[in-house]
């Protein structure tokens, strides 16, 4: 364990020569998965894009940036190891290297959990960006997980992030805070989006807008489909993310994402496709996808 | 403004975010109106409003919060009423291109005490987490519905959340949205008892969970004039139960996370 996190420290700098991949990065890249509305998924998008980023090879860290209302740690099922928090690190109480808890099935995963008992306020925005600076430099992803709504903890939690990952339902009102949550992102950070809790047979029926009802509107790249299973809050109950799951639905969608986002030429979830695909499944694993 | 307060002044709140607020704030406000009680909706989630769209009168928005507490406009130019309730049920709007710090607490609860001298409730839609919108929302209130889903995430913040409604002394019940009865039956939800003990709160409502309720919220129709009057009549159990009557509950059998949510709770 304590390796593990020496490791981890060790200044990571990805391969650019010859042998890079499609993708050469120099650094770790900071993404903030963030929705504007809430409960639309963005702690579990978070936990699972981390699993199967880590399963992957990939060093990753997911910092838990809903200080006073932390949620990472439940659905990682890390909740009894949290012995410090973000604000510990940030106030210098504490090592970066005391804080990080590292993840119970996966390698190089690793979480920064939020303070339980403070306010978002107390976060010092500049050493927020520090701090994820200094994370890029060891490892290749940095995950944050913003709160919902749109006030400082969304602004913390969006400072230090390169990129966004936005998490929507498909739902009028969702969409709605979703769009005003890109226009708060404006050009400096590039946006792609993730379709939660799609429901194809109600899309069918015209009881539930479409991945392309949703892209209309928000006009985002699209990086992947989730289904609305009930394995998700059975394993949100348990703290077992579904991303490592075989035979899981969701674990696979998750893993496609992973692979996307690792710069994997995955086939682009065509809306109309994903979801023919996911009723498929839906109806292969005993009729799920209701 | 010390004139006898007439209306009860309640703050629909949970923390955890999409559990079902504006959901219940809406239908709540719809069952009280059918019952004939005078009704206004306030949407406090500036910047993020909902309670318009799950009305359906997101088009007749005129003026909102915002410019009412700058002085823009009267209070009664930016109420919104819902016509299908006659002059029973209206809402406050939300603005929607501005941040949550343009209201303070104190304005926020002048607004919530100035309704209240002319109708009999004041439900009051929270934004989800615990900042400044949160804050601006239980300011005006009086007591507070919390809701929650049977789930362990929800749950803890079900729980901070009711702490910080004790610090303020403001009463509180507690409304368990989306149950799945045949997942609690076969042990992978919680059950509605497991989470009033968890969270050592007075039970006001079940609701299940029901794909009716995302048509009927994406097309703006309120669950109580939905023809079937499945779940309207659910939510007309609890606008009689916040009216005093009792009414007996519909309970299910448990699953087995109670110990894990404990020691979490326990550990923050
Ligand atoms: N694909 C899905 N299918 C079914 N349930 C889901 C799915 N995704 C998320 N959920 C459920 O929705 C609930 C909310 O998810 P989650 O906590 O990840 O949302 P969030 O956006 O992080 O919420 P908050 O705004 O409060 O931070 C969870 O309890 C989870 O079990
Ligand atoms: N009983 C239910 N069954 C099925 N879906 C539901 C139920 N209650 C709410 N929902 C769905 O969950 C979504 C979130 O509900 P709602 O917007 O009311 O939550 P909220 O707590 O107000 O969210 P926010 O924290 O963003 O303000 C809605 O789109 C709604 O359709
Ligand atoms: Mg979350
Ligand atoms: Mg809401």
């Amino acid at each position: 364990m304590e390796t593990q996190r020496v490791q981890a420290q060790e200044p990571f700098v990805a391969s650019v020569g010859p042998n890079a991949n499609a993708v050469p990065v120099a650094r770790g890249r900071a993404i903030v998965v963030t929705s504007g509305k809430g409960g639309v998924g963005k702690t579990t998008t978070t936990a699972n894009l981390g699993v199967a980023l880590a399963a992957r090879g990939a060093r990753v860290v997911l910092i838990d940036a809903d200080v006073g209302l932390r949620n990472l740690d439940l659905v990682l099922g890390l909740e009894s190891r949290i012995r410090h928090h973000l604000l510990d690190v940030l106030e210098e109480k504490v090592t970066l290297d005391d804080a990080l808890v590292r993840d119970k099935r996966v390698e190089n995963l690793f979480l920064l959990a939020a303070a339980q008992n403070r306010e978002k306020d107390d976060v010092p925005t500049e050493a927020m960006r520090g701090l994820v600076e200094k994370l890029r430099a060891a490892y290749d992803y940095v995950l944050i997980d913003s709160p919902a709504g749109i006030e400082m903890g969304f602004k913390n939690a969006i400072a230090a992030a390169g990129e966004a990952i936005v998490v929507c339902t498909p739902e009028v009102a969702a969409v709605r805070d979703v769009d005003r949550v890109v226009g708060l992102l404006g050009n400096d950070l590039s946006a792609q989006l993730i379709v939660n809790r799609l429901r194809p047979a109600l899309v069918r029926k015209g009881k539930m807008l479409s991945v392309d009802d949703v892209n209309a509107i928000l006009r985002l790249p699209l990086l992947g489909v989730i289904g609305d299973e009930p394995e998700v809050i059975v394993a949100t109950n348990r703290g077992e993310p579904p991303a490592l799951a075989a035979n899981s639905p969701t674990g696979a969608a998750y893993r496609a994402i992973a692979a996307r986002i690792a710069g994997e030429d995955v086939p682009a979830p065509q809306a109309a496709q994903a979801e023919g695909f996911l009723d498929k499944l839906g109806a292969f694993f005993g009729g799920r996808a209701k | 403004m010390t004139a006898q307060r007439k209306a009860r002044r309640i703050v629909v709140t949970s923390g955890k975010g999409g559990v079902g607020k504006t959901t219940t704030t809406a239908n709540l406000g719809a069952a009280l109106a059918l019952l004939g009680k005078r009704v206004v909706l306030v949407d406090a989630d500036i910047g993020l409003r909902n309670l318009d769209l799950v009305l359906g009168v997101e088009k007749r928005i005129v003026f909102d919060l915002v410019e009412v507490v700058e002085g823009r406009c009267q209070l009664r130019q930016a109420l919104v009423r819902d016509k299908r309730f006659g002059e029973s049920l209206a809402i406050l709007p939300a603005a929607q291109t501005r941040e949550k710090t343009a209201v303070s607490e104190l304005q926020f609860a002048g607004v919530v005490e100035q309704l209240a001298e002319s109708c009999d409730y004041v439900l009051v839609d929270s934004p989800a987490g615990i900042e400044h919108g949160f804050r601006n929302a239980i300011a005006g209130a009086a007591e507070a519905l919390v809701v929650t889903t049977p789930e362990v995430s929800a749950i803890r913040d079900a729980d901070r959340v009711i702490g910080k409604l004790q610090e303020r002394g403001l009463p509180m019940r507690l409304i368990v949205n989306r149950v799945r009865p045949e997942m609690v039956r076969s042990g992978e939800m919680m059950s509605v008892d497991d989470v009033c003990d968890i969270l050592s709160a007075e039970l006001v409502g079940i609701i299940p969970d029901d794909a009716e309720v995302i048509d009927t919220t994406n097309r703006g129709v309120p669950l109580v004039l939905d023809p079937s009057q499945r779940l309207g009549a659910i939510y007309t159990k609890i606008a009689r139960r916040l009216e005093g009557e009792i009414i007996p509950f519909t309970q299910l059998g448990g699953g087995g996370f109670f110990d894990r949510l404990l020691g979490a709770l326990r550990a923050g």
